[in-house]
């Protein structure tokens, strides 16, 4: 991976929802292995744009570019993980089932080693063989992060990874990401937690579906950028 | 993506089952069993094509509309976001649930078009394989059109206006062939509807879309890549919630689901600015709303109104049977109409915290709704007016008006209050047929309100008829129609008194639910005093933003 390669980059993108508009046109760059927070009010636009990254909503004008190719094809699919902030989960297969599954969708083993490591980690190893249907809404977005990390993926983009979480599970996941972007993954994190803010190289905050902030992270005031 | 559950199969053969011996029975009284003559077999097979050519029309129109809105498929939530976005082919995935729902649907099609076929050799031949065999023939390309139509239109993401306006224009030509208007021949699902007719007649032609509903399914599978993951996950999210509602007969909630599945969400900024409070605050709320409504429910209003306007024409040149398609239509539009008053039930937590009865705060709704239907309604007679000018006509229609606008908003309120049916235990205890009688008044007892709203009209044409006073039988029909439209004004007015009162009379005969653990709030002089009925915890049910009462 070069790092000075643009592995995400949106032009005029925007999205409305009837008359109101989620998203202003925005042209934006990631450079491979880059580190970015996305941060904001409810309503901002977060969710909008990463909701359309990963190719799950459809721009109402504008490009989506991953890795040189249109967001939802084939290429792009291949190289994007996508942690949305509402668990989407099936009902009648354990977790173990689920990463057997799905990996094997992306090309992987299913359940090996790895995955058991990062579910120890997460703390849900002990309830493996369980269905997520009936876990809480921690468990469940643990289950969902365990499935969004065991999977092949050049750019990772997470929404609110860190609502429902215990602090251990927090921990791991901050830790987790960290290895992620070690090893060349590229990470785009909506959040409101400042915390996770500081780690990151960059910040981009949305207000009302604008750009208000687009620079090092270490400059940026999360508290003022969220505030409404 | 999983095979379909043994449970899902067997409640889609207890519908199939349920569907066709409806048809059936509906079938077998409008046809009875004379044999045609000659002459009438003639004129079935010179009109016959032409009519069922529209019911075609009308099945692409439908399955058009519903592929540019992410359908016909209704993928699992969890298969659209990690199925559809894993890097496999998407056409490959979605190929085996399109068969599996293509399968199911022939299936269904074959046994109605089948019994249709069976049906008609009772009137119109004596050999009862042929009818059976293009009945279900007839049936297989129908379905072959408007399945493949969906599918092309999801695959290739048709814009809704698109396909509003492809099919839109398809059901003209068809109703304009059938209708023999001007010269406008040969609409080509006449075409197809020569099927049904082959034993009769055999048209060639007709092998042409027969050709097509096959070239078409295929097409739509192959492009099935090409769906739309935000219509497919909305669709996804809310057909599961939409099947509920509707086997919980929830009109009011079918409704709001179906809004959402076509994304008809209210403008920000209203038609009309208002300023101010007023001094009618629940009338100045419906105002408001109605003056928030998107385009589509207005054209969608007026449209009803036009409809509503030719049936009532027809009604008056004899066909009286369109009086029901009329108070249909008249009623599907009060359902929008009376929305404010829709908003008041949905959330009654918020109603009740208002210092005034319930019952008043609803009829008080009842106004906006009165004034939308009434220019629906309006609507409605300036067409059925124009279709045939009179003085005559003029008069009747400005009598029709008020009862008919009055009637279906009346209708509407009491659907959409009376939301799903309430299971009791003193309804346990009567017979089958009684509580059979309840659920149909229940489902029937709203839309006829609205149908006798339209009698102002039948009477007229019955008292031109027997040349007697047509403003007369008119104003009698509509006295009539205002008298029910009060009784049901009545009763969503008094019904929480009312429901109180069979509440203490059920904990009386000691049958209520949970009569024995109702809580006793005070004590006086030995008497007990109960506190008013409360509403019964909210349902748990599967819409995400609806609380409603029972």
């Amino acid at each position: 991976m070069t790092a000075d390669r643009a592995l995400l980059q949106t032009t005029e993108l925007s999205k409305r929802y009837g008359d109101v508009d989620a998203l202003a046109p925005l042209d934006l760059t990631v450079r491979a292995g880059e580190r970015v927070v996305l941060v904001g009010h409810n309503g901002s636009g977060k969710s909008t744009l990463l909701r359309m990254v990963a190719g799950l909503l459809e721009p109402s004008d504008g490009e989506i570019r991953i890795g040189g190719a249109p967001s939802g094809s084939l290429e792009a699919r291949a190289i994007t993980s996508f942690l949305p902030d509402e668990p989407v989960l099936y009902d009648d297969l354990s977790v173990r089932e689920h990463v057997d599954y799905i990996g094997r969708l992306h090309g992987t083993d299913g359940y090996g080693d790895e995955e058991a490591d990062i579910a120890e980690r997460l703390g849900i190893a002990h309830r493996i063989d369980d269905l997520p249907a009936r876990f809480s809404r921690g468990l469940r977005q643990k289950t969902a992060l365990l499935l969004g990390l065991t999977r092949p993926f050049d750019l990772l983009i997470v929404d609110e990874p860190f609502v429902g979480l215990d602090l251990a599970g927090k921990a791991a996941l901050v830790e987790l990401l960290e290895e992620r972007h070690q090893a060349g993954a590229t990470l785009v994190v909506a959040t409101h937690d400042a915390e996770y803010a500081d780690r990151v190289d960059r910040c981009i905050a949305l207000r009302d579906g604008e750009v208000t902030f687009d620079g090092p992270a270490h400059k940026a005031d999360i508290a003022k950028l969220v505030s409404v | 993506m999983a095979d379909i559950h043994w449970i899902d199969a067997l409640y889609q053969v207890y519908l199939s089952a349920f569907v066709s011996l409806f048809i059936v029975l509906l079938l077998s009284s409008w046809i009875g069993g004379e044999r045609l003559g000659p002459w009438r077999t003639s004129l079935v097979l010179r009109d016959g094509p032409d009519v069922v050519g529209v019911a075609v029309a009308l099945a692409i129109l439908v399955g058009l509309r519903s592929g540019a809105r992410g359908g016909p498929l209704a993928i699992e939530p969890a298969d659209a976001r990690h199925v559809l976005l894993a890097p496999v082919d998407r056409a490959l995935a979605l190929r085996s649930p399109a068969l599996r729902q293509l399968r199911f649907a022939a299936f269904v099609a074959v046994v109605v078009g089948a019994v249709g076929g069976q049906l008609a050799v009772r009137r119109l031949g004596d050999q009862p394989v042929l009818w059976v065999l293009s009945g279900a023939a007839f049936a297989l390309v129908t379905l072959g059109l408007a399945y493949g139509a969906a599918l092309i239109a999801g695959g290739r993401r048709v814009p809704i206006l698109v396909a509003n306006i492809v099919g839109v224009a398809l059901l003209a030509w068809a109703v304009a062939d059938a209708a023999d208007v001007g010269y406008v021949h040969y609409s080509p699902t006449g075409l197809v509807g020569t099927i049904p007719f082959w034993p009769l007649e055999f048209e060639p032609l007709a092998l042409i879309p027969a050709v097509l509903a096959v070239v078409f399914v295929l097409i739509g599978i192959t492009g099935l890549g090409g769906i739309s993951l935000e219509s497919a996950e909305r669709r996804t999210r809310l057909v599961g919630q939409l099947k509920f509602a509707a086997t919980l007969q929830d009109l009011r909630t079918v409704m709001v689901l179906r809004r959402q599945l076509a994304m008809e969400l209210p403008r920000t900024k209203p038609w009309i600015r208002q300023h101010g409070p007023g001094r009618l605050p629940v009338w100045h709320r419906g105002v408001r709303g109605v003056l928030r409504w998107p385009a589509a429910r207005v054209v969608r209003l007026i449209g009803f109104g036009v409809v509503a306007g030719i049936c009532l024409r027809g009604v008056a040149n004899g066909t009286i049977p369109l009086v029901l398609v009329a108070g249909l239509a008249l009623y599907l539009a009060a359902l929008d109409g009376v929305e404010s008053m829709a908003q008041e039930a949905d959330h009654p937590g918020r109603s009740e915290g208002i210092p005034r009865p319930i019952g008043d705060l609803l009829v008080r709704h009842l106004g906006v709704g009165a004034l939308v239907m009434t220019l629906v309604a309006l609507v409605g007679a300036v067409v059925g007016v124009a279709m045939k000018p009179s003085l005559g006509a003029l008069g009747i229609a400005a009598i029709a008006v008020p009862p008919a606008a009055l009637a279906a908003a009346g209708g509407a309120a009491l659907s959409v209050l009376q939301g799903i049916q309430e299971p009791s235990a003193s309804w346990d205890l009567i017979p089958p047929e009684v509580a059979g009688m309840r659920s149909a008044f229940r489902i029937a007892g709203p839309p006829v309100l609205a149908v006798i709203g339209c009698l102002p009209v039948v009477l007229a044409h019955a008292a031109l008829q027997n040349e007697g006073d047509p403003f007369g039988a008119a104003t009698t029909g509509a006295v009539i129609a205002l008298v029910f439209t009060g009784l049901a004004a009545g009763w969503i007015h008094q019904r929480e008194q009312i429901k109180a009162w069979f509440h203490d009379l059920q904990d009386q005969a000691g049958t209520a639910p949970g009569a024995s653990s109702r809580p006793v709030t005070a004590t006086d002089g030995g008497a007990t005093t109960r506190p008013r009925p409360t509403r019964k915890p909210t349902p748990t049910k599967v819409t995400t933003s609806l609380p409603r009462k029972r």
